[in-house]
Parts: structure tokens; C-alpha cells; sequence
């Protein structure tokens, strides 16, 4: 790189938008390679765009002649003009192939300059937009810390709305950068999602004071560098790609110096709601007990919609799948669920846009499931039917919009109920369960369709109405927080 | 008709492709008219003219009352229902927890019916109360169970406020073991519950009532945004009269107007000459605050054209206009 050459003085800055990783770095190709043709071309074209050629121009052929040889040995002989470049790429578009010949296009041609770090941000996002379960993600919920004095001054309270913080991205991350600057030197890169009602933002954590820093190019495509935090529309909830357990109360080792990223990671999850903080209006994260891999997922159990407190039982409330509109005539035992929620959706609020878009996807898997309900039944088939649809409401079924990855429950009762000697529960042996699949709470109405479960029997956390992850159960009831 | 369809795949023949579209489009349309039948005959059965010729039915035709009744009856309660539904818009129920390790079985269930723009009712919102002994006393009190409110409205503050729970709500699921743990988190209620009228009564018409409130604010500010976008010819739906929507000339060169999030607090405005604009509605309609900025900096002027005037938001639009034409 020529930038080392010059003087390096540490900065608080964050590191520039412009700064370019050389093409050959391996892990580069490696993660540009994630993406799939359609996306590499949408990208190289995004980049080329009129808002955005100036952030990243292409190689082009440069204007003294002075190396023309070299330049005809290469694969991809420089453009003359972005207009031509642009042309190459929808001429790519235009014809099938595989995307390696994109790839090599980007990368040995047009930017064999350099990937700029926010070029690689925007690859990553886009990547995260085709797959929206690449990550693990942890729902964590902003509470407003209120003062002391507030509270007894005993004002009348007119405003009831949630306490989320507004604030302008670039505040935010000018704030953000504020916090962790002095520590971590990092890359922010903001962007909203297509598909999603949510807002991205992708960090990039380094220790250096430099703004060029010497390390090898490589550390600029290493995931565990990475933290994205997405924050969803109009609800008191962030979402981030830490895993919990770095976030835990464990005492900061102050001694030792921060360098590896999950100290870097902590650091940065702990100036996250002070940097959302205004005066008078402190922030805090706690933990809601939720994980999961598909941000579906996530809006759907801590988001802005109807579905947030009502699963599993409730569920039926949160689609609205068993009474109507006031206007139906039919009374509504005669109406089907499934027509109920239909029905629902005809009035534009916006929610209901969100759900007909949900719904699109997973029509195909309910017609499949409809077809296999159709199906002659024995009485007590029947009456198993009715127990596990008044224990798992809609919730579980195959319309299920929010399947869990993973489940893990820690039972503080004794394995046998020995409920004559009163001793105190928690003093028996937790027995930990974990529970993963692709959707771990369809499989457990799976299961008490086939018989295996007791559906009347069975805790509620079985049936996912509590919207949880993650919990301590004793007595079939959730304990909030481990002992 | 899959059968055929299936045996051979290889040779669709185009006949009996057709057919089978045929027979596709043929089996909707039974669908939709079953459909509709069913939606007349319950229309009719709940009329109010059959429900009064129902109730002084001579004894006579008993063979038909024996067979009709039950139809009607169920059609005239549940058209009851919904006169109460529409009348009042706040309606009680009972529902049964079905928990096997829910302390109290049965839940009392509170559901809120909001009129859209469109006429239309929007779903249905619902809160599940569930009534808990609080420490040391013998009445029960009732708390927030389950519910189905959008996030954006704080309805654990207006519980607090309303529905006051004395000791803290984690008594239920969990004893004083579970306390001495959370001890940081109770340490954060009690406050609040000391300030208000803690161990007070309990006022469900009152949390009910904001709470409604708040909702139908809400959907009156989508709606009112709706209707600004539809008069702009923003909006791809429109239920306007083509008669009410703006020329393009008369829409003041406004080129975007759109919420800013699902909550419906701020709306960003653009312009065609790159001014940007940002106003926040308030509950009860009106444009709270203003700012537009443009390359000159603020536009003053647009500004006090927004807040100005009552401030209504449903004549944003006019008052622009009206400035413009007065500057022009």
C-alpha cells in the first residue's frame, strides 16, 4: 500500500470510507464469492451508479500511454470510459453464465485497484438481505433508565408511547464512534434493508490508532471483526449479531489491554445505548431471552407488530383467526381460521402489509397442510386436534411465520414430582434441555399431533407462547433470571 | 384431474392442459359463489326484518320454526354482537388460559374494533387481563397478560399508572428466590409504584379508555398520511374521487411524502427543488412542528405555512398551496 509510506498519526477518527483492501487479498474473493451472480452484477452496477461513481470509480485506462503493453497481456483490458464499463456489466447481465466470470470481472478488472471497505460492507449487507439467516441474532430491548426525581414529581402523564429513541443515523453514529473511538477503531456502514422493515448497521472493529492500518489485509474480511447491529422499525428493541454471553456482567478485566474482538465486540455492545442516550434520557439494554436465526423471526416475537405478546395460545388473538370484522355477518364459529386472518387483511393498516407479504411465502405450505387436515379422523385424533389448536393457536403450524433454530430450557424441578416432601425447589438437579431444528416449536406440535405429547398437559413454553430462547423453568413456569 | 396430469408429464397434451385450466377456473368460481351464498344467507338470516318476523312467528308453523330457529337465533346474537362492537368499540369477553401451570384459568379478555378510513374495521386488537392476589391483600387485582398492542405504545407504563400491582409483577412464576436475583430490576419498579398511588385502585375503565385513545390516534394518523399521499397521486391505491387529487401543477412541487416509521409520528416531505421537510403530527391531528431546510438554509416561511393556520393536517396541503400562489 503507498498510504503507509506517509506519516501515520494515531486518530479517533474512523477508519475512511475509501480505503481500499488490494483485490488479490484471498479472504476478499472469498467473501465476495458468497454472493450470488444476480447480486454481484446488481452491486458492480450500484457502485457504478451516478450517486455513487465518485466514492468508487472503476480502473480506467489511463490518459498518458505510456505501459500499453502491459495492459493488452491482462485478462480484462481497462475501459476507457464509466460508460463502457456500465455497459459491460449489463451486457453480463443480459447473458447466463456463472458468476465467477463476474467475480474475476470485479476483481481483476474493473476495481483490480482495490475494494474499498464500504464497497465490502455493501457486498455483505446485500448478502444479508438474500439470506436473512446467515447470522445469529439476539433481541436485546431499550429501557429508558428514568430518574429518581421524575418519579416523584407526580405529573400527569399524557404521552404513551413507547420510549424509542429518534435519532438521525449520522448523529448516532457520530456518537457511536464517540464512545468506542478512544478504544476501538472501527467502520460504520448504515443501510436499510430491502426486504425487512429494518435498518442495518455494520461495524468493523480494529485495534489501531491508525488510520491506515499496517495489519494485513485479511483482518478487513474476518467475520469475527464484524458486529451488526439492526434496529427495527417503531419498537423499543435492537437487534445485534453479539452473542449474549459476551454481554454478561462479568467483570471487565480492566488490566488486560482489549485487542481480541470479543473484547472489542463487548466494548462496543456497552457504548451502543450511550450513544443512543441524549441528556436527560439515558438507555439502557437488557436482555430478552431470545435468539434466533432468522430475522423474521425476531420481528415477529420482539417487533413493532401485533404478534410480539401473544403467541403460542394467544396466537389466535395476535392473527385475528377467530372472530372477524364487526361488518361479517356470518357468525364466527362458521369461518374458518384461515379466512378470518384473509379477511383481516383487506384493511390497509400497515401491519397487514407486512403480514400479506409474509403470507405470499408461506401459502404454498399451508395448502400442503390443509390438504393433509382434510383427512378423515377418529374421535379422539379429533379431540387431540382441538387440544393442540387451543395450546398452540396458529402458532407452530406450517403458516408459521417465526420458526425458533434453537431452544434451550433448564428444568429447576426434580426429574420425578415428589411433591410430598415440601423441600425447597432449585435444590434438586436442573436438568438443561436444548432443542434444535429448523423450526423447534412446529416440531413439538409435530409431535403431539403423533401422539407423543400430552398437548393438555404440557407447559406453555412448549407451545412458544412465551417467545423465548432461552429460559429457567421450575414448576412449568418461567423464572426470569437464573439464581 | 391431477391424476392424468401426472401420468404423463412428459407429453402435456394442450387439450388437456386446457381442460384442466378449465376446470381450475370453473372450481374458483364454485368457491367464490359458495362463498358468497353463504355471506347472503347469513345477511338475511340477521336482517332486521326476518329477525322481527321470527319473534311473532304464529305457534302454528312450528315445523318451520323447529328448523329455522336455531340459524336465526345464532345469526340474530351474533349481529348483536357486532352493533355492540360497532356502537361501543371496546367489548369484554372470557377466555380460559389453556396452561395447565396458569395459576388462574380464566382470563379476561378486552378487544378494541377501529374504524379505518376505508370503512373497513381494522383486525381486531386485543389485551388478555389476568387477576392475581397482590401480597397481603385478599382482593384480587387484575395485570396485563397477554396482548396484542403494537409495540410503539407503552402499554407496561400505562398499566403502571392504571392498573397498579403493589409489590412487583414478578410475584407470579416466581417466589423470593427469584427476587434476591433481580434485585436491580425491582429496585427500578418500586419507584414508580410508590409514586403512583401505589396499592391504589385499580382502573380499568381508564386504561381502557387511553388505551383506545392511543390506538385510534394512531390509525387517524396513517389514515390522515394516507389521504395527503392519495391527493398527491403518491399513493398506487386510492380511494380518492379523482375530482380531490391535486393537478401536478397544484401540488407545490412536492414530489415525496411518506412516514417516517410504522408509529406515524414523522413525515418526511421532499421537494422538487431538493428542500427536505420533516413535520411531527400530533394525537389529535395537528402539525406539531415543522422544519424544512433547503440549499439556502431554513424556509422559514413553509414552515409557519405547516404549524400555522390550527395546524390541521388534513389541510397541509392547501395552506402550502395558498402560500405558494401568495409568493409567486
Amino acid at each position: 500500500m503507498a498510504r503507509s509510506k506517509s506519516i501515520r498519526a494515531p486518530t479517533t477518527a474512523s477508519l475512511p470510507n475509501n480505503l481500499r483492501i488490494p483485490s488479490t487479498t484471498p479472504s476478499l474473493t472469498k467473501t465476495l464469492g458468497k454472493l450470488s451472480r444476480q447480486a454481484l452484477l446488481d452491486l458492480a452496477l450500484l457502485w457504478l451508479d451516478d450517486r455513487n461513481i465518485t466514492s468508487f470509480p472503476p480502473y480506467l485506462q489511463p490518459e498518458a500511454e505510456n505501459g500499453i503493453d502491459d495492459e493488452e497481456t491482462l485478462p480484462y483490458p481497462a475501459a476507457e470510459t464509466v460508460e463502457e464499463v456500465r455497459q459491460a456489466y449489463e451486457d453480463l447481465q443480459d447473458r447466463k453464465g456463472g458468476k465467477r466470470e463476474v467475480l474475476e470481472r470485479i476483481l481483476e478488472g474493473d476495481w483490480r485497484h482495490g475494494i474499498t471497505l464500504r464497497q465490502l460492507a455493501m457486498a455483505d449487507l446485500r448478502y444479508m438481505d438474500d439470506h436473512p439467516a446467515s447470522l445469529r441474532w439476539t433481541a436485546l430491548e431499550l429501557s429508558l433508565i428514568e430518574s429518581r426525581q421524575k418519579q416523584s414529581a407526580n405529573s400527569p402523564v399524557a404521552d404513551w408511547s413507547s420510549s424509542i429513541p429518534r435519532t438521525q443515523a449520522a448523529t448516532f453514529v457520530k456518537a457511536l464512534q464517540q464512545e468506542i473511538s478512544p478504544l476501538v477503531k472501527g467502520h460504520y456502514h448504515i443501510s436499510r434493508s430491502s426486504t425487512l422493515p429494518l435498518t442495518f448497521l455494520r461495524i468493523f472493529i480494529i485495534d489501531t490508532p491508525y488510520q491506515s492500518p499496517r495489519q494485513t489485509p485479511e483482518i478487513f474480511a474476518d467475520s469475527s471483526r464484524l458486529i451488526y447491529v439492526a434496529f427495527p422499525d417503531s419498537c423499543p428493541f435492537i437487534y445485534t449479531s453479539i452473542s449474549a454471553s459476551t454481554g454478561s456482567k462479568a467483570a471487565p478485566s480492566i488490566s488486560s489491554i482489549a485487542t481480541d474482538p470479543r473484547s472489542l465486540q463487548r466494548l462496543v455492545r456497552e457504548a451502543l445505548p450511550k450513544a443512543l442516550s441524549r441528556p436527560q434520557e439515558r438507555y439502557t439494554l437488557k436482555a430478552t431471552a431470545l435468539a434466533a436465526k432468522s430475522l423474521p423471526t425476531l420481528l415477529a416475537l420482539r417487533g413493532p407488530g401485533r404478534t410480539t405478546a401473544a403467541n403460542g395460545a394467544f396466537s389466535i388473538f395476535a392473527d385475528a383467526a377467530i372472530e372477524g370484522s364487526p361488518l361479517d355477518p356470518r357468525p364466527a364459529s362458521t369461518v374458518s381460521a384461515e379466512e378470518h386472518m384473509r379477511g383481516g387483511q383487506k384493511p390497509r393498516s400497515p401491519e397487514d402489509k407486512e403480514n400479506a407479504k409474509r403470507e405470499g411465502e408461506t401459502s404454498t405450505a399451508s395448502k400442503r397442510q390443509s390438504s393433509i387436515g382434510d383427512s378423515e379422523l377418529s374421535p379422539t385424533s379429533k379431540k387431540r386436534r382441538l387440544a393442540i389448536h387451543s395450546r398452540f393457536g396458529t402458532a407452530g403450524g406450517s403458516q408459521n411465520p417465526a420458526p425458533l433454530d434453537r431452544l434451550d430450557i433448564r428444568l429447576l424441578d426434580a426429574p420425578a414430582p415428589t411433591r410430598d416432601d415440601d423441600s425447597p425447589a432449585g435444590t434438586g438437579y436442573p436438568v438443561s434441555l436444548t432443542f434444535t431444528g429448523s423450526d423447534v416449536i412446529g416440531g413439538i406440535r409435530k409431535l403431539a399431533e403423533l401422539g407423543v405429547i400430552d398437548p393438555e398437559r404440557m407447559p406453555s413454553w412448549m407451545t412458544g407462547e412465551e417467545a423465548i430462547s432461552l429460559a429457567v423453568v421450575r414448576d412449568g413456569k418461567r423464572v426470569k433470571r437464573p439464581a | 384431474m391431477a391424476q392424468p396430469a401426472r401420468d404423463a408429464p412428459a407429453s402435456p397434451d394442450p387439450l388437456e392442459k386446457e381442460l384442466d385450466e378449465d376446470i381450475q377456473s370453473i372450481r374458483a368460481e364454485i368457491r367464490t359463489l359458495q362463498r358468497r351464498k353463504r355471506f347472503l344467507a347469513s345477511s338475511l338470516l340477521s336482517s332486521d326484518s326476518v329477525q322481527k318476523l321470527t319473534r311473532k312467528l304464529p305457534p302454528a308453523l312450528t315445523s318451520i320454526h323447529d328448523e329455522v330457529s336455531p340459524l336465526i337465533h345464532a345469526a340474530g346474537k351474533h349481529s348483536e354482537l357486532n352493533h355492540y362492537r360497532i356502537g361501543f368499540g371496546t367489548t369484554a369477553f372470557p377466555f380460559k388460559d389453556p396452561s395447565p401451570a396458569a395459576p388462574t384459568e380464566s382470563l379476561l379478555g378486552v378487544r378494541i374494533d377501529i374504524c379505518a378510513r376505508n370503512g373497513r374495521f381494522a383486525k381486531p386488537y386485543y389485551v388478555l387481563l389476568k387477576s392475581e392476589h397482590a401480597r397481603g391483600e385478599v382482593k384480587k387485582r387484575l395485570c396485563v397478560h397477554r396482548h396484542t398492542i403494537p409495540a410503539f405504545i407503552a402499554l407496561s407504563k400505562l398499566e403502571s399508572v392504571y392498573l397498579p400491582f403493589p409489590v412487583s409483577r414478578k410475584v407470579q412464576g416466581e417466589d423470593d428466590h427469584g427476587e434476591e436475583s433481580d434485585g436491580e430490576a425491582i429496585e427500578a419498579l418500586k419507584p414508580v409504584q410508590k409514586g403512583r398511588n401505589a396499592g391504589g385502585k385499580q382502573d380499568l375503565r381508564g386504561f381502557v379508555r387511553e388505551l383506545r385513545r392511543e390506538l385510534v390516534a394512531w390509525h387517524l394518523r396513517t389514515d390522515a398520511i394516507e389521504l395527503l399521499r392519495e391527493k398527491l397521486g403518491l399513493s398506487e391505491e386510492s380511494q380518492l374521487d379523482p375530482a380531490e387529487r391535486l393537478s401536478p401543477e397544484a401540488r407545490g412541487g412536492i414530489v415525496s411524502l411518506a412516514l417516517t416509521a410504522l408509529e406515524a409520528r414523522y413525515v418526511r416531505m421532499e421537494w422538487e427543488d431538493g428542500r427536505v421537510g420533516r413535520f411531527k403530527l400530533s394525537n389529535t391531528g395537528i402539525v406539531e412542528r415543522a422544519v424544512v431546510i433547503g440549499d439556502g438554509g431554513r424556509d422559514k416561511q413553509t414552515e409557519n405555512a405547516m404549524t400555522g393556520a390550527g395546524g390541521r393536517v388534513e389541510s397541509l396541503l392547501d395552506r402550502l398551496q395558498r402560500r405558494d400562489s401568495r409568493t409567486a
